[in-house]
């Protein structure tokens, strides 16, 4: 897959194939593509001004780029968490939860009760906020915010999450929550992190892929590529002997 | 531009390479002592305490290291390696020590046939050789120099085996020669199997391949 910005190709071919139920980092330096490449993943990219996707993303055999795919159905599919936590701010933590689902139409409130319990005890929110669920989702500190945006992209059961740079302005104790509850999510989701933070990669994922200047490096396991990584790129980038 | 790392790294290195060099010296010492009936225990044994206390050290130093700086990649596999390396040199000592006590508690070789003295002096010149290359290897991350010891370690394993057998068979070695003999060769055996640990640590280091190089 390639992509643009105008004329600045950001991705400069990239075959990748993400395991099922796997947690899966991609990590390189500033402006190496990362983000590019997981916007490129529900089709968040095309939304951009100038942005072009060259390429094929098959999930479940089928090119989501495909004329007949339609890209609001892929998103709700793929799901995405950003870099700073974007709770409605004038929607409360239940509101926030399930407002992916009321978008799509869904109105019964049992329904809509259960899947924002599941969804906030998935996201390990449930019990911090159980008793508080009309308060407002921006009331919540910062770690809470990231679990109730993670719990929203839950809500409307997708097979993927992506996820950019989650913990980036949360503190260490904030950071682990998130990070436990990936390695949970993995049991029923396929994710996927950027991350600039190597320790992190080490910690949740079992796979990692390392990026520089639109080009994917190296992919394999999390533990191959921390303990003896093929390429002396990667070992330079995660030894901090770069540049 | 130097990593705040590489200067931990760099008085790691010093003082697995100091180690080295210090259980050379007891392992040479220990052998000599055996061989020229000598007694030469309580040197051996100070570089025995000494690389003891190292041991402590190193392991101390890596630990800092890791929770100060979570060294990955080629930087874990040099820390993970000096602390398995250390305790090898620790043995090295530990072993040289045990020659050299031994030696001088069953009066050595004294009461030994020609055959046993000749053939424990070719063991420890093969074994001693294993040690040199081990800490040379070390220094030099020379990974054929490595491979090239293989045949060695089995023959010294090959040595040790034949050597009990023979010893067993032959009518009128005394008891002192039996017991002195028969540990010497053993301690002789594992440090030779010590020093490919080493080995396999440079290859692990320089590679990132795990080998077994026995």
């Amino acid at each position: 897959m390639k992509a643009n910005f105008g004329k600045v190709q950001v991705l400069k071919g990239i075959n990748l194939s993400f395991p099922e139920n796997q947690v899966t980092a991609i990590m390189g330096p500033s402006g190496c593509g990362k983000t590019t490449l997981i916007r490129c993943l529900n089709r968040i990219h095309e939304l951009t001004p100038n942005a072009k996707v060259e390429g094929e993303v098959l999930l479940d055999g089928v090119n989501i780029y495909s004329p007949q795919v339609d890209p609001v159905a892929i998103r709700r599919r793929i799901g995405m968490v950003f870099q700073k936590a974007n709770p409605f701010p004038t929607m409360s933590i239940f509101e926030n939860t399930i407002a992916g689902l009321k978008l799509a139409g869904v109105r019964n409130k049992e329904t809509l009760d259960q899947v924002a319990e599941r969804s906030l005890r998935m996201a390990f929110l449930w019990d911090e906020v159980k008793d508080d669920l009309k308060k407002s989702g921006v009331d919540l500190s910062g770690g809470q915010q990231q679990r109730l945006c993670i719990a929203r992209a839950l809500a409307v059961e997708p097979e993927i999450i992506l996820m950019d740079e989650p913990c980036s302005a949360l503190d260490p104790i904030a950071t682990a929550k998130i990070e436990e509850s990936i390695v949970e999510l993995k049991k029923e989701f396929t994710i996927i992190i950027v991350t600039h933070n190597m320790q992190q990669a080490a910690r949740v994922s079992d796979f990692t892929a390392f990026m520089y200047l639109g080009n994917l490096i190296e992919f394999d396991t999390t533990s191959e590529v921390f303990e003896n990584p093929k390429s002396e790129l990667t070992e330079k980038y995660i030894t901090g002997k770069f540049g | 531009m130097q990593r705040l790392l590489d200067k931990g790294l760099e008085e790691l290195t010093t003082m697995v390479v100091k180690m080295g060099k210090d259980a050379e010296k007891a392992v040479a010492i220990s052998l000599r002592g055996f061989l020229e009936s000598k007694d030469t225990s309580n040197d051996v044994h100070e570089i025995s305490e000494i690389l003891v206390g190292n041991t402590v050290e190193v392991e101390e130093k890596a630990f800092s290291l890791i929770a100060k700086y979570q060294p990955v990649a080629s930087d874990l596999r040099i820390i993970n390696s000096y602390m398995k390396v250390a305790y090898d040199f620790e043995r090295y000592g530990r072993y040289a020590w045990d020659i050299s006590f031994i030696s001088t508690r069953f009066n050595g070789h004294s009461t030994c046939d020609e055959w046993v003295f000749e053939y424990i002096e070719k063991m420890a010149e093969k074994v001693l050789q294993m040690v040199t290359t081990s800490i040379n290897s070390l220094r030099s991350l020379d990974v054929e120099l490595v491979k090239k010891m293989t045949k060695t370690e089995q023959g010294v394993d090959d040595m040790y085996l034949e050597f009990l057998g023979k010893l067993v068979k032959t009518a009128g070695v005394t008891n002192e020669c039996t017991v002195s003999s028969t540990l010497v060769v053993r301690y002789l055996e594992r440090i030779a199997d010590h020093a490919t640990h080493i080995m396999e640590a440079v290859v692990y280091i320089a590679t990132g391949e795990k080998v077994t190089l026995r």
